[in-house]
């Protein structure tokens, strides 16, 4: 079967997850990713329990990547303070947790509150954003301010008055049990009825769960970006006004992508509490706003692969070179400054460019395949 | 409205950019299905004219009616969805995609997504562009951008459209084939108003002509009419 018949079969399948917006369009690709997929999956069978824990916090950083991927990379805007939805996930699952858990005996309806209230709140800023046309740096500017506004009131709140019920927000303590009556902020407890179904935030099952749901967001987002949705995001960043002109209301467009980042970015301040079982005002400091974003430009902004790899691979070498002491941020620093002056675009986004034009190369020499890399970007 | 009525008509339209008037009270008025062609030296306030009737900027003072609808303080999504178009003076394609998707996105608003395929193909075989659908506009020449870009504007089939200098930058045979593409258009009855500075390709468009100069509307006629009056060739057309 030759490489055009393969894809035609991919495209049947994959549909819109294999669609020109993304990186990785064929066999090869897909061939790696599963092979990530089942060594991700292995992980638990070769790794101490200590090395789980931590790569469970990994995964949750592809989501905040994952999030401010499509915000920023698809649809070009850039916000400084995407950790104010995670942090406000992450809160809200912690209080409605803390208050429900006894009545409920599950975390079903903290777990939807966490992504829901912060989509909300996206909503609110969005409206208010959006509609008085600010852009650019303003937004990203005003979000990282909204997002220190947070901390700095929750950092401020150690006062034992500040109780939700059987929740005490605790200011510098992080969120705590009201009196020592109430039950311990828990890991996620999914129930139907009587049947429950746990998932401690050390255990491996955590690891797996949150596996399970960034492979699924990843895909979604795949599937998002390379709809009709999705070129109307990029139309809206490579030039607002032009879309504009052909009629899209991009305020309107721009307010749904804030509310999806939103939403993501909500889910793993879920996922990180219940990992942690605790949430500290930190969540919502400078160091947790612009860390996404250097994953993001690090990896490349303009696919959700090459910033989900950003952010793994940062994350993991940042671990490692914590070992080393002091020196490693000065380490980390100078591999974030060559890798973003040597490739403005991403590395992994550059990478796989070279890996296509090699391919293309390869073709147009030995007459494989056929098709250059630019008619090899056909609608799915 | 009825057919007499012209289908845009603006009414003492300034527009100030600090201290600077770009435009000093601009009545102009186009009849539906009317070719109609915008010139001037630079400076003259003509993108401007187009920014203000595209709702892109809004007027500092005056008004825009269209079919007798005051739409002065509609934006510019607003005012494509009433069936207006542009071509901006800077083109402004997408470069990142394909040329397909750069007709897809405009097309998305206004037609089913079965339908969108045929209509890329029935848009480029119009704009000479066939077999082109999968290029990234990188790949394109010049010419070829600006026909795309034309095209992306009347993905639409809008009742108006505003073509901003679209032969700048065109060899000969290019600027005849796109006085060509115009013309078709004009025959489907589409109202369209081209700025240009390339007064051969005007001539060969031989039009009604409105001259724009230092903000205000300095004469009007068929183009032959401008081409004989003294004034006309003292402020502009003598520089050429």
């Amino acid at each position: 079967m030759g490489s055009n018949e393969q894809r035609s079969v991919l495209d049947k399948y994959l549909g819109r997850l294999n669609g020109p917006q993304t990186i990785g369009r064929g066999v090869p690709f897909w061939t790696c990713f599963l092979a990530v997929v089942v060594v991700l999956a292995l992980c638990p069978e070769f790794l101490s329990r200590y090395e789980i824990i931590n790569f469970s916090n990994f995964l949750i950083s592809g989501f905040l990547a994952l999030s401010l991927c499509l915000l920023w990379g698809y649809c070009g805007v850039l916000s400084l303070g995407q950790a104010a939805f995670f942090g406000v996930g992450g809160y809200t699952y912690g209080i409605v947790a803390l208050n429900l858990l006894n009545a409920h005996g599950n975390t079903d309806v903290a777990f939807v509150a966490g992504i829901v209230v912060p989509t909300l709140l996206a909503g609110i800023l969005g409206l208010i954003m959006f509609y008085a046309r600010l852009a650019g740096v303003y937004i990203a500017i005003l979000m990282l301010v909204v997002s220190l506004m947070f901390e700095l009131f929750l950092l401020q709140t150690a006062d034992p008055d500040y109780t939700i019920g059987a929740a005490y927000i605790g200011g510098f303590n992080g969120l705590r049990p009201a009196s020592p009556d109430d039950p311990l902020l828990p890991s996620l407890i999914f129930g139907a009825g009587e049947s429950v179904l746990e998932f401690d935030g050390r255990s491996v099952e955590f690891y797996y769960l949150t596996l399970g749901l960034l492979g699924a967001v990843y895909l979604g987002l795949r599937w998002l970006v390379n709809s009709s949705y999705g070129y109307l995001l990029v139309g809206v960043r490579e030039d607002s006004h032009r879309t504009e002109t052909f009629g899209y209301d991009i305020r309107l467009v721009q307010l749904s992508v804030f509310c999806i980042a939103a939403a993501i970015a909500g889910l793993a301040g879920v996922l990180y509490t219940a990992w942690g079982t605790f949430i500290h005002p930190n969540q919502f400091g400078l160091k947790a706003n612009i860390l996404p974003v250097i994953w993001v430009a690090v990896g490349g902004r303009k696919d959700l692969t090459a910033a989900l790899i950003g952010a793994l691979v940062l994350e993991w070498v940042g671990i490692r070179l914590a070992a080393v002491g002091e020196i490693s941020l000065l380490i980390m620093g100078a591999i974030l400054v060559v890798a973003m002056l040597v490739t403005p675009e991403g590395v992994v986004t550059t990478l796989a460019r070279v890996v296509e034009q090699g391919r293309a190369f390869a073709r147009a020499r030995w007459g494989r395949g056929g098709t250059g890399p630019r008619s090899e970007r056909q609608d799915s | 409205m009825t057919d007499n009525e012209p289908i845009i008509d603006t009414s003492g339209l300034v527009k100030q950019y600090g201290g600077i008037a770009a435009l000093q009270g601009v009545d102009f008025s186009v009849d539906r299905g009317e070719l109609h062609c915008i010139i001037g030296p630079n400076g003259a306030g003509k993108s401007t004219f187009f920014k203000l009737l595209m709702g892109i900027e809004r007027p500092t003072a005056g008004a825009i009616h269209y079919k007798g609808r005051d739409v002065t303080s509609l934006g510019s999504f607003e005012r494509a969805r009433l069936g207006f178009s542009v071509k901006f003076q800077n083109i402004r394609v997408y470069p990142d995609l394909t040329v397909y998707h750069n007709l897809f996105i405009p097309l998305r608003r206004h037609h089913r997504m079965k339908k969108i395929p045929g209509q890329v193909a029935e848009l480029l075989g119009e704009l000479r562009l066939s077999g082109t659908e999968n290029e990234t506009v990188s790949n394109l020449s010049h010419g070829q951008i600006q026909w795309l870009a034309i095209g992306m504007s009347i993905a639409a089939e809008p009742e108006v459209l505003l073509l901003d200098e679209p032969t700048a930058g065109m060899s000969d045979d290019e600027t005849r084939e796109t006085a060509e593409i115009i013309r078709r258009l004009s025959a489907t009855g589409m109202t369209i108003l081209v700025i240009e500075h390339d007064m051969a390709f005007i001539r060969d468009l031989n039009t009604r002509t409105t001259v724009l100069h230092y903000g205000r509307l300095f004469a009007q006629g068929t183009f032959s009419e401008i081409e004989a009056n003294e004034e006309v060739h003292q402020i502009y057309l003598g520089t050429l």
